[in-house]
């Protein structure tokens, strides 16, 4: 009997059909890097906020620009520096002399998708103004809430924080990332293709060429499917675990929180409807841990001068709780 | 010399001749001062405390009274001790970064609805425990049996390295034998849409599915 006889209980050929439209616009400009594209595409369907971090010139940016050109929707961009004020991100009241009262102005937030570029640029005091928009999909000015239209996703980019000129970004900040995708370097083979590819002034002539394959509605019912997929009882435990062990680990100074839980729920959904089924499984789950976890917890001093990673702890966690079957 | 001599002659020392006149205190009015209140430090009022302030005062005394006691101040001051010893012990372990668990109150056992999780596919009866689930129609639960078996006969064949934290998929890239690998994938499928996806399967479709499961393990003997 092949799983197929199974009565479909969740049309997904929409989705997938999406899916395979986006992943195709990517892969043909983004050359390797296949995971990270998964993982937008991922995000995107989760309603989730995603953070690119690698070193200069892995394309990063390019990827955020991808995602946000391949949707038929409001793209804005904020290049975050030392010197951002909230009110450069947010926006502020003018005073209008001719009706004499303040006018609010909206900032750059104010867009479907929002790439905010090099995000560890900018101090604490601006990284706060996007809090709530992260959040609750809002901002309130002057008393005044103001609500971002759907889909709303922020995409950022940041150097590692070893690199010159970054800040730490708050904790606060972080759990509120679906996702923290680690942009390696090429391997050699994928390096001369992308070399090739510039010499034959492909890649300018293709990056204009991209077209919308999305449109907001497209998105809005994969994200209710999406909502809709059955996740076994035993799975929700599974995670609550996972990060249940975060907090209770000696080699973390900070465990995840429930949101981080909700979010992996969340994206395994998407994972596994990318993957063409409407139920999770625990290998869904498992892909999507580390970029869930990783960011969010904070290694003990000694264990980070001993070299590990937070993705290595979460590594170690899965490896020592029983799958559920 | 001469200088000196007459500096001399002009400090001779005079005498006070001047009469001392002794008075006497009166003893009636030093016997009344050393009585008045001015006199007696002792009484002085005692400020208004607190009965938080009360309470430690007895406390202190209660202390001091104890300390002062030759039995029970030795027994205290041999406490005290240990209980010194104790926390340098203490400190000495967590610096260390010993496993200080033994010391806190375990944490409350919270009852989860899973009794499948402490499941050893080497201590199961299969036979019995699928005879049983298809006996009460759980065809659900007699396939997820029946895939538990099939990885103990994996196992028992070295086919597979059996922990319970590995993935279905971590089972199938360890089969090498790309047949046996094909249709272990079909029956991890099965399974999956089964137990995780929570499909319903009639009398029909689980015997079709025992039949497959039947005849990969008998294949794989």
């Amino acid at each position: 009997m092949e799983p197929e006889i199974f009565n479909e209980r969740t049309d997904l050929t929409e989705l997938n059909q999406a899916v395979d439209q986006i992943r195709q616009t990517l892969s043909s400009i983004i050359i390797g890097q296949k995971e990270t594209i998964d993982f937008l595409i991922a995000a995107l369907l989760a309603d989730g906020h995603i953070l690119l971090e690698g070193v200069p010139g892995v394309a990063k940016t390019l990827s955020a620009k991808l995602v946000a050109k391949s949707i038929d929707a409001s793209f804005s961009r904020i290049q975050f520096t030392p010197d951002l004020m909230p009110s450069d991100v947010l926006g502020t009241s003018v005073f209008d002399p001719r009706s004499s009262s303040f006018e609010y102005r909206k900032g750059p937030i104010f867009g479907h998708i929002v790439l905010v570029d090099e995000i560890n640029r900018a101090p604490a005091k601006t990284q706060s103004a996007l809090f709530e928009v992260m959040e609750e999909r809002q901002i309130t000015v002057d008393g005044h809430s103001y609500q971002m239209d759907e889909p709303f996703m922020v995409l950022a980019t940041q150097n590692p924080i070893e690199q010159e000129g970054t800040y730490r970004l708050p904790e606060a900040q972080l759990d509120r990332f679906l996702f923290k995708i680690e942009v390696k370097y090429p391997t050699l083979e994928e390096e001369i293709v992308i070399l090739q590819n510039q010499h034959q002034q492909k890649l300018e002539v293709e990056i204009n060429a991209v077209k919308a394959v999305l449109s907001i509605d497209k998105i809005k019912k994969c994200r209710a499917i999406i909502k809709a997929l059955h996740v076994e009882p035993k799975l929700i435990e599974y995670a609550a675990r996972i990060t249940h062990e975060t907090r209770n680990n000696k080699s973390l100074y900070l465990g995840a929180s429930p949101r981080a839980s909700l979010a992996m729920i969340n994206s395994a959904k998407a994972i596994a409807a990318m993957q063409g089924r409407d139920f999770v499984t625990p290998e869904d789950i498992i892909k999507v841990a580390v970029p869930v976890l990783a960011h969010r917890i904070m290694l003990t001093p000694d264990k980070e001068m001993e070299g590990l990673t937070p993705a290595d702890v979460v590594g170690q966690i899965i490896q020592k709780l029983e799958i559920p079957r | 010399m001469g200088k000196l001599d007459s500096v001399a002659g002009k400090a001779a020392i005079r005498l006070d001749t001047t009469k001392v006149d002794l008075r006497k205190f009166d003893k009636s009015k030093l016997e009344a001062h050393s009585k008045g209140t001015d006199f007696i430090y002792d009484d002085v009022p005692a400020p208004n405390l607190s009965l938080w302030d009360r309470f430690w005062r007895w406390v202190w005394h209660l202390i001091g009274q104890v300390l002062s006691n030759k039995v029970s101040g030795g027994l205290i001051k041999y406490l005290i001790i240990i209980a010194l010893v104790g926390l340098v012990v203490f400190i000495v372990l967590k610096i260390i970064g010993a496993d200080l668990k033994i010391f806190s109150r375990k944490s409350q056992i919270v009852e989860v609805p899973y009794n499948e999780s402490d499941d050893n596919i080497h201590e199961i009866n299969f036979s019995e425990e699928i005879e049983k689930a298809i006996a009460n129609t759980n065809y659900r639960l007699a396939v997820r049996l029946l895939y538990l078996r099939t990885l103990k006969k994996l196992s028992d064949k070295n086919l597979i390295h059996w922990l319970p934290e590995k993935t279905n998929q971590t089972y199938i890239n360890e089969i090498n034998d790309s047949d046996k690998k094909k249709e272990f994938s079909k029956l991890t499928h099965q399974f999956e849409y089964v137990w995780y996806g929570e499909f319903f399967i009639d009398k029909e479709n689980f015997n079709a599915i025992k039949d497959t499961f039947e005849r990969f393990n008998l294949h794989s003997s």
